[in-house]
């Protein structure tokens, strides 16, 4: 059907919300309540606007355009609107700005900067008062005084995670937000609440008086908390990272798990080596390659066993298989058995691991053994010394019941096992790298912040071991590992894997 | 939070109820009125019961519970004195009458007296202005009131309650 | 006096209602066609009787005719409109007549079921319903196939839990689903999605209880009776310093003046009438002169620049302080107000804060035109009617009686000091 949005003419489904074809033309129409994910509930008032010719303003949130219809989003009655919504939502709110963490992201500033900009009419000393930093779960601080009961909050844990925490106790401006006594908000997506709180109610305990969001540089990331692969922004600056948003694009819902949104905790963990470590005590990186590389060269390739990782990337994985092929050994394995699928019906994967699907491309092309084969020649005595991913090998070891040295990648504080030459590795924040997730979806995450000095992501620390010992793999910068991938495995072949904005699923 | 037991009434009540309507959470608020009724008050601890029986949230049943005046959320008194408040009663003295309620029962609004007789509060429009100033005294409503009417009315009512001890 | 058409009879059983000619216009819905019943609603030109207006035929026509869902009638027995209480006389009165009425409005609409939504405050009432139901179904008026008829209704009574907003009908709908009572966005509208998401008819007590009589003697009938559109009698409930002040059936368009000399007795004690409130709490105020040249009824109340509502009528006499009465309104607004949307739960509150300050000492000179700007920027930006409700009384107050408040502000005192 056709319409006119502030004069220009467009075209919409049936059924299409005022807010949402102005949205589609670049038009923002102001709101609080409605989140383009949970049900409208059109109580903000916000987003008020006229009709020509219909006596009433009306909300665009919950408004079905209709045909012929001639709305004006920003004539003098719709603006008037806003402005005194706006003054009605600020009258009870706290001065609290310059202590809110929201500050800069906060609906109640922005739209005041644009839409505002009156004098108080309201004296501060007749405010409401009501409860304010409120422990309410393991990840969130309420403040209820700075509360404009939107129901954002509330709609979430209805419908979306349907464990119906929150409610609207009392009534007119008496209302507030609360949950059971003696219970807390900490369900799974629960720092959702968070970014879905338009002002500066629900803040994440984490973050809270941390870094303030105008200083933050933003980098458009994935997460590997587990198969799903969210997309996300990771906050960033002077090469910390702050915080993990979710960042929105189309097929995935707009949220992160509070585990996902940890993840990044494990960057600054106070345990994580920023120096390799062996016998011989702290190593530079480089030198703890040089080490690592010298083991290797003592021993015949077929006692030599390396192992990839469904939590490693693409890069890291097709390089620890060319060094294995390099090196002659059968002993490797770049095989993990998993049955990945949304658990919960939101985001959470039952398979933690981010690139299973990716690690089984390369297991085709390279072969190698099964995760039980490989137990078994761990076992058999034959295996002198193993390369892997640090958490999985010092498993391996345990499973095969053998304590024989190792050199392993440690991307977090994760203890090694005991005879093992630790070589910090990059993490995925740290460096660019390739994930494929459970539904067969490319992922590609972006380095944000810098490695510690001289730590390497694995797929280049296994191209300087394999040049130390005179097998080159040739994989020195990651164009070149990137060509390698395409090259060797057939299913991404013209996948656009340097291209941020293309789409790519496996056939 | 302590465990409640519905009384075997309150048991036999709940399939009726419910069969008045094509959704159980329907029920919800008959339910907690006859929660209120059996108890003089709407105990927390229902709230999770009734939440339990109906398939619906604690939330749901608290966020109901806040909404409407008529809940009670604490033990009051025997009997609860309603003042209405609104236009007709106030022109016609409900002012006066609450003063001298307050007066008499020596409690303020919101009150209970200490021998648990009376709670006394105000209340909004009770629809029956014609008969201005209005009060409610648990269900029934006493209408026309004038201060000796209403003297009489809390003796009868506090001989009533010693009665019944 | 007209016709008494809904306060003829003071009916006591179910006998007596049958004496009295009860039922026959059921018996005779039972074997009209459901369209045939709602054309002759709309040609009596009866009006909803809960404060809109709007017609009742119409409304009904709304409920679409190929949905496959079940369909409901709703009675708004949720009386709380400050001045108003015919809806309790009237089921006090007779309840068998809201009982035939619901009936007869299922088989217009295709409903099996009815609820009749009552304050909770009315414990007595309800408990009066629910006996003459109990009786009118062992009797055969209501159940299954009544009057030899396919067609069947069953009702039952729903007790609110203390919430003015209620009576705004999708609250009300809302309260019987079991849930807080906050008006719903519409669209959908009732009638097309309405209790449990199916098609609704909602009429309040009085609107139902007269359409045995419309449906008995004919819509052309009905429509005969009071002045232009606005047709029929209404019940108009009259409080405050008259001689008689009680419920009063009289035709729609007689004058306020005759209505209070004739019906009410009166002013009382020799007061002089100083302004009226002739619609309910919501309407706005009339000075004494206004009110004395108003007809009660749709068009001409509106013409005076208020509105007919429910025809709950509140009588000031001179002496009372116009401050301290918008005061008490305002209470009730903000109290009542459910708190959904942003200008009323913000600006209910803040209003009753400035007038507090009219009344306690502390109001500047301009607290009154602040008074109208917050007023006015409650007015028509929400789901619900509710922050008009209060709007129109302060505005109406103030535009008025303004050297009433620019007294309090001049001087923190009320002249009127003695009425309070």
């Amino acid at each position: 059907m056709k319409l006119k949005i502030d004069g220009k003419e467009t075209e919409v489904k049936p059924g299409t919300s005022i807010l949402g074809a102005a949205q589609a033309m670049g038009v923002l129409i102001p709101r609080y309540c409605y989140h383009p994910s949970l049900s409208v509930s059109g109580n903000c008032r916000m987003c008020l606007v006229e009709i020509e010719g219909a006596p009433k303003l009306v909300t665009a949130c919950s408004t079905p355009c209709a045909e012929g219809m001639s709305v004006l989003t920003a004539s003098e009655k719709a603006r008037a609107a806003r402005r005194d919504v706006l003054e009605f939502l600020l009258i009870n709110h706290p001065l609290d700005c310059p202590i809110c963490d929201q500050a800069g992201e906060c609906g109640l500033q922005d739209y005041y900067m644009e839409h505002g900009l009156h004098k108080s009419r309201f004296p501060q000393t007749d405010k409401v008062r009501r409860h304010k930093r409120r422990d309410i779960g393991k990840h969130l601080v309420l403040d209820n005084e700075r509360c404009i009961l939107c129901t954002r909050c509330v709609r979430f844990c209805e419908e979306i995670t349907k464990t119906d925490e929150l409610c609207v106790r009392e009534r007119g401006d008496h209302s507030y937000i609360d949950l059971k006594p003696g219970a807390r908000l900490d369900n799974d997506y629960s720092l959702n609440i968070a970014d879905l709180c338009p002002v500066g109610a629900f803040t994440s305990a984490d973050f809270r008086f941390r870094q303030r969001v105008w200083f933050l540089q933003r980098t458009p990331s994935v997460c590997a908390g587990c198969a799903t692969g969210c997309p996300l922004e990771v906050h960033h600056k002077d090469n910390v990272v702050y915080r993990l948003m979710p960042r929105p694009v189309e097929g995935f819902p707009p949220w992160l798990c509070d585990e996902g949104r940890m993840t990044y905790k494990s960057l600054r963990a106070p345990g994580r080596p920023a120096a390799a470590f062996c016998e011989e005590g702290n190593l530079k990186p480089a030198a703890g390659l040089r080490f690592a590389a010298s083991r290797l060269g003592k021993l015949k390739p077929e006692q030599v066993a390396i192992f990839g990782s469904p939590f490693m990337s693409l890069e890291d994985n097709l390089a620890l298989a060319e060094l294995a092929a390099a090196l002659g050994t059968k002993n490797f394995c770049l095989h993990f058995n998993t049955e990945p699928g949304i658990k919960d019906g939101i985001l959470m994967n039952t398979d933690h691991s981010p690139n299973s699907r990716g690690l089984a491309l390369i297991h085709a092309v390279y072969g190698g053994y099964t995760r039980e084969q490989f137990s078994e020649r761990l076992a058999s005595g034959e295996v002198k010394f193993i390369l892997g991913r640090n958490e999985e090998v010092k498993a391996a070891l345990n499973a095969a019941r053998t304590d024989i040295p190792s050199s392993v990648f440690s991307f977090s504080d994760e203890p090694a096992p005991g005879r093992a030459c630790v070589l910090p590795a990059a993490g995925h924040f740290e460096s660019d790298c390739l994930f494929i997730n459970y539904a067969g979806r490319l992922r590609r995450a972006r380095a944000a912040v810098k490695a510690p000095e001289g730590v390497l992501p694995v797929w280049q620390a296994a191209d300087r071991i394999a040049s130390m010992l005179g097998a080159p793999i040739r994989l020195e910068t990651r164009a070149a590992v990137l060509e390698r991938i395409k090259a060797k495995i057939p299913e991404l072949a013209d996948a656009p894997l340097a291209d941020d904005t293309a789409e790519f699923y496996l056939k | 939070m302590k465990k409640f037991k519905f009384s075997e009434e309150f048991n036999r009540k709940v399939a009726p109820t419910v069969a008045r309507y094509p959704r159980a959470e329907a029920a919800l608020i008959p339910l907690m009125q006859e929660v209120q009724r059996e108890l003089g008050h709407f105990p927390d601890e229902a709230a999770q019961a009734l939440a339990g029986l109906l398939g619906v949230s604690y939330a749901r049943v608290k966020g109901v519970l806040t909404f409407y005046t008529m809940f009670r959320r604490e033990p009051g008194g025997k009997y609860l004195l309603q003042v209405c408040r609104n236009l007709s009663c106030h022109l016609a003295g409900s002012v006066k009458l609450l003063e001298y309620l307050k007066g008499r029962l020596g409690i303020e609004e919101g009150g209970t007296t200490h021998d648990g007789v009376f709670t006394l509060i105000t209340a909004e429009c009770l629809g029956a202005c014609g008969t201005a100033p209005v009060m409610m005294v648990n269900d029934d409503y006493h209408e026309s009131l004038t201060v000796e009417k209403l003297d009489k009315l809390i003796s009868d009512l506090r001989a009533a309650a010693k009665a019944h001890k | 006096m007209g016709e008494q058409i809904l306060l003829k009879h003071k009916v006591v059983s179910l006998d007596g209602y049958k004496a009295s000619g009860g039922w026959t216009a059921l018996e005779k819905a039972t074997r009209m066609e459901p369209a045939a019943i709602i054309d002759e609603v709309k040609k009596s030109g009866l009006r909803g009787r809960g404060g809109a207006g709007f017609p009742a035929g119409l409304k009904w026509s709304f409920i679409p005719k190929d949905s496959p869902k079940e369909r409901y009638v709703v009675c708004n027995a949720d009386e709380g409109e400050p001045g108003t209480f015919k809806d309790r006389e009237l089921i006090r009165m007779n309840p068998y007549l809201l009982i035939e009425g619901m009936a007869i409005a299922g088989r217009a609409i295709g409903a099996r079921t009815g609820y009749i939504y009552i304050r909770g405050e009315f414990a007595r009432e309800a408990a009066l319903l629910e006996k003459c139901i109990g009786e009118a179904k062992v009797s055969g008026f209501l159940g299954d196939k009544l009057f030899g008829s396919a067609f069947g209704f069953d009702l039952h009574v729903h007790k609110g839990a203390g919430a003015y907003i209620c009576g705004e009908e999708t609250a009300l709908l809302e309260s019987i689903e079991g849930r807080r009572g906050q008006p719903r966005l519409k669209p959908p509208y009732p009638a097309v999605e309405g209790l449990f998401a199916c098609p609704t008819v909602i009429n309040n007590v009085e609107t139902l209880a007269a359409v045995p009589a419309i449906i008995e003697r004919g819509g052309a009938w009905y429509a005969g009776i009071g002045a232009g559109k606005s047709t029929g009698t209404k019940l108009f409930s009259i409080s405050g310093p008259v001689k008689k002040p009680g419920v009063y059936e009289a035709d729609l368009g007689i004058p306020f003046k005759t209505f209070l000399e004739d019906y009410a007795g009166g002013m009382a004690d020799g007061k002089k009438l100083k302004a009226v409130i002739p619609g309910g709490s919501s309407t706005p105020v009339l000075t004494a002169e206004e009110a004395l040249n108003a007809k009660l009824d749709y068009e001409s109340l509106a013409a005076a620049g208020s509105m007919l509502g429910s025809g709950g009528i509140i009588v000031i006499a001179e002496g009372t302080c116009m401050v301290d009465a918008l005061l008490v309104l305002a209470k009730f607004y903000h109290h009542e107000s459910c708190g959904q949307c942003t200008p009323c739960r913000e600006g209910a509150g803040w209003t009753e804060t400035v007038l507090r300050r009219f009344e306690e000492g502390g109001a500047k000179p301009g607290d009154a035109d602040l008074l109208l700007s917050i007023a006015n920027n409650m007015m028509g930006r929400t789901i619900c009617p509710l922050a008009d409700a209060l709007a129109m009384p302060v505005i109406s107050f103030i535009a008025k009686f303004r050297d009433e408040f620019d007294a309090h502000a001049a001087g923190n005192t009320c002249r009127m000091g003695a009425s309070r």
